[in-house]
């Protein structure tokens, strides 16, 4: 190898590394601001929780809702909502860009008979 | 080894085997083509370890003009091969080889000598039991594939998906594929196959190179099971395609058996519409058109929409609507695909509600072919 090309290689790897720093720091601040944004969310959550149980206990018993789901298949579909599949086939992985999926649909409307 | 043969019933053939040879293969002897002569007919045989296919060109068809001088096997580069076949001067052509692998290849004037490869390090092609046999009418095993193929998943992470199943049970044959967005649910009755049980998962890409092969002049495509391969066979060629090992999904239980609002309308006329409307979706990021339906005055309005670029409404009329006012999301591509595989004909699509699937069958026979969309939640 040509020493010329072997200094441009040193600087071309130094470039790099550089480059895989300034991301590290970008990372690193933008999971910090992640972090400080997700500690406000469960404050706030806990307030609202507090909030929704004052109200709760106010009102008289709520009418059945309209919604027929179940609390499991309501969880479920939170998580579908959410971005995950929820499925056998797929269970935990993200679903890319929103991507509908026919199995997730069957496990949170289906009719199931219950054994 | 050494025969002369007319060189476009030749070339007929050869076209055939080389769907399955691929150039990108990790097994170097696989971009070769293998001849086998015998003294009353040649074998073509072809492979990239998933696909393989063999023919053969018998001597007794006279348009063949196949001489045999000697018998024997060679494999030559396929590419190569075919290029040279291709661009020979004469109407027929002889296939010598002299020693070693040294392959003669003349027509007329011109000659060329290529290397060729050991017979004998070419993989053997499975072997299939005959007693297992489904015969298929060409024409309607085509179209079947037609059908079901646009539903496979092209990802290669969800490998059982990438294949269509096919169940043969009680005398009706049933193929269905999902990518998990779309489904596409096929039956034919073949009352003669009433004993035979199969369940097996067929890569897409397999059945694909196979309809292209299936012509009009092949009636008839015979179809046979082992482990782990399945055998076409139409006349003299033999398509060999591997078969997916795994579970495939239970796909019975996702159609919905009820429905609360249902539209019938002619396939084109909503597959224009659709197109229409997914003209600016697709600039959008998630790609969806609306679909309301509309009972009060019998309508069916589809929205589409791009932040940057505008909006599109479109009002149509359907033959028929009944049931309760809906609106809808979905993928339009899935939609256009969906509604091409109908072709001409009127179709019905059953709603559930907002955030099941919904599935379209053709009005006349919808029991034998259902494609099943999932919407796209909005919010």
């Amino acid at each position: 190898m040509d020493k010329r090309d072997l200094y441009d290689s040193f600087g071309g790897m130094e470039q790099q590394m550089q480059q895989m720093l300034d991301k590290m720091a970008k990372l690193r601040a933008d999971m910090t601001t992640v972090l400080e944004k997700n500690a406000e969310l469960v404050i706030e959550n806990e307030h609202l929780r507090e909030r929704m149980v004052e109200i709760e206990n106010e009102l008289p018993k709520k009418p059945v809702g309209t919604t027929t789901l179940s609390k499991s298949r309501q969880n479920l579909e939170k998580l579908y909502d959410e971005g995950f599949h929820v499925c056998n086939q797929f269970y935990g992985k993200r679903r890319n860009d929103d991507e509908s999926c026919v199995f997730c649909l069957d496990v949170i409307y289906g009719e199931r008979e219950r054994p | 080894m050494k025969f002369t043969i007319n060189r476009s019933a030749f070339i007929k053939e050869l076209n055939n085997v080389q769907r399955a040879i691929s150039s990108k293969t990790t097994i170097p002897i696989l971009t070769g083509l293998k001849l086998d002569v015998a003294s009353d007919a040649i074998t073509l045989t072809g492979s990239d370890a998933d696909i393989s296919i063999e023919t053969t060109i018998p001597a007794v068809d006279d348009n063949n003009t196949l001489v045999v001088e000697a018998e024997g096997s060679i494999v030559l580069p396929a590419r190569f091969f075919s290029e040279i076949v291709k661009k020979l001067p004469e109407d027929t052509m002889t296939v010598n080889v002299e020693d070693g692998f040294q392959t003669q290849i003349t027509s007329g004037a011109a000659s060329f000598t290529i290397n060729g490869l050991d017979p004998e390090n070419y993989p053997h092609l499975p072997e299939i039991d005959t007693t297992n046999t489904v015969t298929l009418a060409g024409d309607v095993f085509k179209e079947l594939i037609g059908q079901t193929v646009i539903a496979v998943s092209t990802q290669e992470s969800r490998p059982i998906l990438t294949g269509v199943h096919f169940i043969l049970k009680d005398g009706e044959f049933l193929a269905v594929a999902t990518d998990s967005h779309r489904l596409s649910q096929r039956k034919i009755k073949l009352p003669e196959a009433n004993n035979a049980d199969y369940d097996v998962i067929i890569p897409g890409k397999s059945l694909t190179e196979l309809s292209r092969m299936i012509g009009d002049n092949n009636p008839d495509v015979q179809m046979r099971l082992s482990e782990n391969q399945v055998l076409f066979v139409l006349g003299n060629t033999s398509f060999y395609s591997r078969l997916l090992e795994g579970n495939y999904p239970d796909t019975s239980r996702l159609i919905p058996k009820e429905s609360s609002t249902t539209v019938e309308i002619e396939a084109p006329a909503l597959s224009a519409a659709i197109e229409r409307a997914s003209l600016l979706s697709h600039e959008s990021r998630n790609n969806v058109v609306r679909f309301s339906v509309n009972p009060s005055d019998k309508t069916v309005t589809i929205f589409g929409n791009s932040p940057d670029v505008g909006e599109v409404t479109e009002q149509l009329q359907p033959a028929e609507l009944t049931g309760d006012e809906l609106e809808i999301s979905f993928n339009p591509d899935y939609m256009k695909e969906a509604l091409r595989s109908f072709g001409q004909a009127m179709i019905r699509i059953s709603f559930t509600m907002a955030l099941r699937p919904f599935t379209l069958v053709p009005t006349e026979d919808g029991e034998n072919f259902i494609q099943l969309i999932t919407p796209v939640r909005t919010f």
